[in-house]
């Protein structure tokens, strides 16, 4: 069970930091810059939500087979770890660039405006100004992309298998238990799980309640 | 400072305008007062002098929004050094300039809007401009810290020698100004002293926009020593003025609500006034400030101002009849071609 759970950590923790690395800088585009394509874009990266996990997972599969698209170059990452990092950073970008873009959008431009006129530079405008502005918003937004990958299942199971201490997620690991009937092993990994879950949910709602006291304390 | 600036986007405008000491920008809602500002500031592309082509970044210019756009998490100390150099200056000693030091480690959110207002002011100061642009200061104060306001900004234009253009539309901003430009139609249409501008705006608009409510048209009958008779209706009006007219012309004349004089019957006017007196009736009466305002029906549909004092010996109720006086020196002429 410990180790189910370590690699879901894992594959929660690296999919949230890449979501932040990425995830923050295309909500700053989308939500400051108005382009041709831009509901496009926007409803692609959104498609996830819609989309039921196994379709999503099952065309990553066939990309990513050593037969696909992107295995033919490479990406050899079915039933591997690489292989489901991709299927959750891609499944759980919907959350976390919805989160970003609302934090950015909380901003007011105008104040961004005259803080250039002020003569601050680029790099103090983000340390100084926006950045402390909208923490609150990534974290929670990281938070929920991290649990979000926690409980994922149906593109996990597709792309990577269920290779104990490789592929073999927390969910994946209830599953099998509760196809082998062993419900006391099951009911214990799920109790974790939901604690787990319920812990992350209540600091993103916490979060978010201090970032709109913040944005609300604006002079707007 | 002469500023001379060109704008194609989000509207037209040609402007070009002296800045010295006070100097406000009158103009209704529209008229581009606000894009002109952000212009100067560097954030609506424009061309002209000074500053041009320059990033916002670049330009020695301080400028407030209506909303003041102070930072929401940082204090009003940090609002401020957010523009000083990182080597120096103090944040208190600028906020002790605009009388604020003591709320230093207010956030925006716990200060007034006058407060958050010097606030900006102290931060637009630490940026050492030479230039600073002010919207609608006073629109969202009530009359006392509107007064304190336009006294700060008075004291440290003069102080720091620096220009202030100040973007308004409440005439009464413009009238404790040292200089008036008014924006109409892309360009400044009358600049000047705001005595000049108030007494004699150069076109019907400006006239209402500088609290004219009455305009009316007549017809020059006469041309005489001290200025023109206008014929309006079966009424001769003398009219003292500089600007003559040939007789025959139509123009649009005005006069100011607080200049109408009621005719007091103990007091007989002088016979050459005597053509300038309407009879009238009081068609409703307001409550304005300490005193009222009166909508005068009959031979001309005029409103006026009633001063407190006035009102307290005259006792005038709805439906009164009355004599009113416009005098000779208070019917301004407009230029014939509005």
């Amino acid at each position: 069970m410990i180790q189910a759970f370590l690699l879901s950590f894992k594959l929660a923790a690296l999919t949230a930091l890449v979501l932040l690395v990425f995830g923050v800088p295309l909500a700053y585009w989308l939500a400051f810059n108005d382009f041709r394509g831009r509901r496009l874009l926007e409803a692609l990266l959104l498609l996830p939500l819609t989309l039921p996990p196994t379709v999503l997972g099952f065309y990553l599969l066939l990309l990513l087979s050593p037969d696909g698209p992107l295995g033919k170059i490479g990406l050899r990452w079915a039933f591997s770890f690489a292989g489901i990092w991709l299927g959750s950073i891609i499944f759980s970008l919907p959350f976390a660039l919805t989160a970003y873009k609302e934090a950015f959008r909380a901003i007011d431009p105008e104040v961004l405006d005259v803080v250039r006129t002020l003569g601050v530079s680029r790099w103090k405008r983000w340390r100084k100004v926006i950045l402390p502005w909208i923490w609150p918003g990534l974290l929670s937004g990281t938070l929920l992309a991290f649990a979000h990958t926690l409980g994922e299942f149906g593109v996990v199971l597709l792309v990577g298998g269920n290779i104990p201490g490789k592929t073999r997620v927390a969910s994946i690991y209830i599953f099998d238990l509760v196809q082998a009937l062993d419900f006391e092993a099951a009911h214990q990994a799920a109790a974790v799980f939901v604690a787990l879950s319920f812990a992350l949910i209540y600091a993103v709602r916490s979060l978010e309640e201090r970032w709109k006291s913040r944005t609300g304390s604006s002079n707007r | 400072m002469e500023i001379a600036y060109r704008i194609e986007q989000p509207l037209r405008l040609d402007v070009e305008l002296q800045v010295r000491g006070l100097t406000a920008l009158l103009g209704g809602s529209g008229a581009g007062k606000t894009t002109l500002l952000k212009a100067l500031a560097g954030l609506v592309p424009a061309n002209g002098r000074p500053f041009a082509g320059l990033p916002p970044e670049k330009r020695q210019v301080g400028y407030l929004p209506q909303g003041y756009a102070l930072v929401p998490h940082l204090t009003a100390a940090e609002n401020v050094a957010l523009a000083l150099p990182d080597d120096g200056g103090s944040a208190v000693s600028l906020l002790e300039k605009v009388e604020l030091a003591h709320l230093a480690d207010k956030l925006p959110g716990e200060l007034s809007g006058g407060q958050q207002q010097r606030v900006a002011l102290a931060r637009a100061l630490a940026r050492k401009p030479r230039l600073l642009l002010l919207d609608e200061p006073t629109s969202a104060l009530d009359a006392i810290s509107r007064d304190s306001a336009l006294d700060l900004l008075e004291s440290l234009s003069r102080s720091l020698k620096l220009p202030v253009l100040i973007v308004t539309h409440d005439p009464y901003v413009a009238s404790r100004c040292d200089h008036v430009g008014v924006l109409e139609n892309g360009r400044i249409a009358q600049a000047g002293n705001p005595e000049d501008v108030f007494q004699r705006p150069a076109t019907v608009s400006i006239a209402r926009m500088v609290g004219f409510s009455n305009i009316f048209s007549g017809v020059i009958s006469e041309i005489t020593d001290s200025g023109v008779v206008l014929s309006v209706g079966e009424k001769r009006f003398r009219v003292e003025t500089p600007n003559r007219p040939p007789p025959g012309s139509r123009v649009d004349w005005g006069i100011r609500p607080e200049e109408v004089m009621v005719v007091r019957p103990d007091r007989p006017l002088p016979q050459e006034l005597r053509g300038n007196v309407l009879t009238v009736t009081v068609e409703r009466m307001q409550k304005r400030g300490a005193g009222y305002c009166l909508q005068l029906g009959g031979e001309l549909p005029l409103s006026m101002l009633l001063p407190r004092h006035v009102q307290d010996r005259l006792r005038l109720t709805e439906a009164a009849s009355i004599e009113v006086v416009l005098k000779p020196r208070y019917i301004h002429l407009f230029s014939a071609s509005d």
